[in-house]
């Protein structure tokens, strides 16, 4: 009787120490999971190093619009204080915005890239006939290299641009871009930008944007003071409310 | 664990104390930033005069600020889940949500017609970079994984539209992904977590 209790009890506590043990197996394991998705990572050295350089970048670049806003500050206060009309800072801080948006032409130094579509047929099917994915696809990868202003056709790339396929009943292929802008081949895409940078990006070797098109590049070339005009439109603001003041 | 966690060899271990050393720079400039455009918006607004002209350019300013992403707004629209497709046996490439879906699903928003839009809290602007690392994809330098949250400010006709028969979202329900549409009358959507730069450009007007 003795022994068939003490064994009971050896039963009970090893189960217990099991799901002790499991639950802690349990825990450890998610809070792995969730270390890597956020910090730790497993991240290989090169991995690291690119995170710091996009870190420092993010600071470098914040810091630099943090000085920037505070000299506007302390510039509306000294009008204020001399009791100045502050009509031509708030003149400055339109054109800055109308720059960034699209609303101006701008030039600097960046890169043009020529593709068009590959008359012969080839084996893949994509690298035929240019279609909106590969442009979309071409914008991020130039993005990604730092471009500050980008056209495919002069047709300027702005925030809520979009770069649509629309097919006709004859089977034939357009491409439209900021909605009502029809483009055809050969595409120029202009990127201004570090001219370098823009370029290495896009000859990564294999997964390089080059690469992946090789079909269809006519030519990429860095080119100092290129032009890119203004969006077309009228830039609206029509779903925002904006009567909604904080 | 520490070990586990800390990988392998101490160039990591202090690379890493680096990456969260700036990463914590910038939170804190960020911050600094957010407070100085407070303060930037109230100096605005009493520094300038109350004619129609200074009105009308404040007005726009703002409207460019918020197209831009560069504050938080609010408006009527749609929010999209897009999910893995998880009830699979066997996962394909198919059955997961990449990089590339993520830029053609903004693509329709756009062409359908949207002010805002945001990718589980990533505002997206014009130099927004939609990538994939490895298994996860990353928006603006930050790392996301499914389900993803995208969240749109539009027009009324998004909800109908952007999974109409021959829309990418269409496809993509077809292939088992896991795709909930919801409309709303007001959604907030966070401004963008960096800054806009212009080193490059310069106006040629």
């Amino acid at each position: 009787m003795e022994l068939k209790k003490g064994k009971n009890i050896m039963i009970v506590t090893i189960g217990l120490i099991c799901f002790i043990l499991t639950y802690v197996i349990f825990i450890q394991f998610k809070t792995i999971e969730e270390t890597n998705i956020t910090e730790i990572k497993t991240m290989t050295e090169t991995d690291l190093r690119e995170k710091i350089a996009l870190w420092k970048e993010k600071y470098e670049e914040t810091d630099e619009k943090l000085k920037q806003t505070n000299e506007t500050i302390s510039e509306y206060r000294k009008k204020r204080e001399a009791n100045q009309e502050a009509i031509e800072l708030l003149d400055k801080e339109l054109i800055q915005a109308q720059l960034l948006v699209g609303e101006t032409d701008v030039k600097g130094d960046g890169i043009v890239i020529v593709i068009k579509d590959n008359e012969e047929t080839t084996e893949i099917e994509e690298t035929t006939e240019i279609k909106s994915q590969v442009l979309l696809h071409l914008v991020n990868e130039l993005n990604a290299a730092g471009a500050e202003a980008i056209s495919i056709n002069d047709q300027r790339i702005i925030n809520m641009s979009d770069i649509v396929d629309i097919y006709i009943e004859d089977g034939s292929h357009y491409i439209f871009v900021n909605k009502e802008e029809k483009i055809v081949s050969p595409y120029v895409i202009k990127a201004i930008g570090d001219p370098k940078y823009l370029e290495s990006a896009l000859t990564t070797k294999t997964v390089g944007f080059m690469d992946i098109y090789s079909e269809n590049i006519v030519s990429l070339e860095r080119q100092n003071n290129i032009r890119i005009p203004k969006y077309s439109g009228k830039i609206e603001v029509k779903y925002i409310n904006m009567e909604g003041e904080k | 664990m520490q070990q586990i966690l800390h990988g392998k060899n101490d160039t990591e271990n202090g690379l890493r104390d680096q990456v969260l050393r700036w990463k914590e720079k910038y939170d804190r400039a960020y911050e600094d930033l957010d407070n100085a455009e407070k303060i930037l918006e109230h100096e605005r607004k009493t520094s300038t005069s109350t004619d129609s002209g200074s009105i009308d350019k404040q007005k726009r300013l703002k409207q460019l600020n918020a197209y831009l992403g560069l504050t938080d707004v609010t408006g009527a629209g749609i929010i999209i889940t897009v999910q893995d497709n998880t009830s699979s046996k066997l996962v394909t490439s198919r059955d997961l949500v990449h990089d590339g879906d993520l830029r053609a699903i903004i693509n329709e928003i756009k062409n359908i017609g949207a002010d805002a839009i945001s990718i589980n809290g990533q505002r997206i602007v014009s130099s927004t970079v939609i990538n994939c690392a490895g298994a996860i994809v990353q928006i603006n330098g930050e790392e996301i994984g499914a389900p993803f949250v995208i969240e749109v400010i539009g027009n009324n006709f998004l909800n109908y539209n952007i999974a109409r028969p021959g829309s990418y979202l269409y496809y993509m329900m077809e292939d088992g992904i896991e795709v909930n549409i919801k409309k709303s009358d007001k959604i907030t959507i966070k401004k963008y977590n960096g800054v806009l730069t212009n080193k490059y450009i310069k106006n040629a007007e």
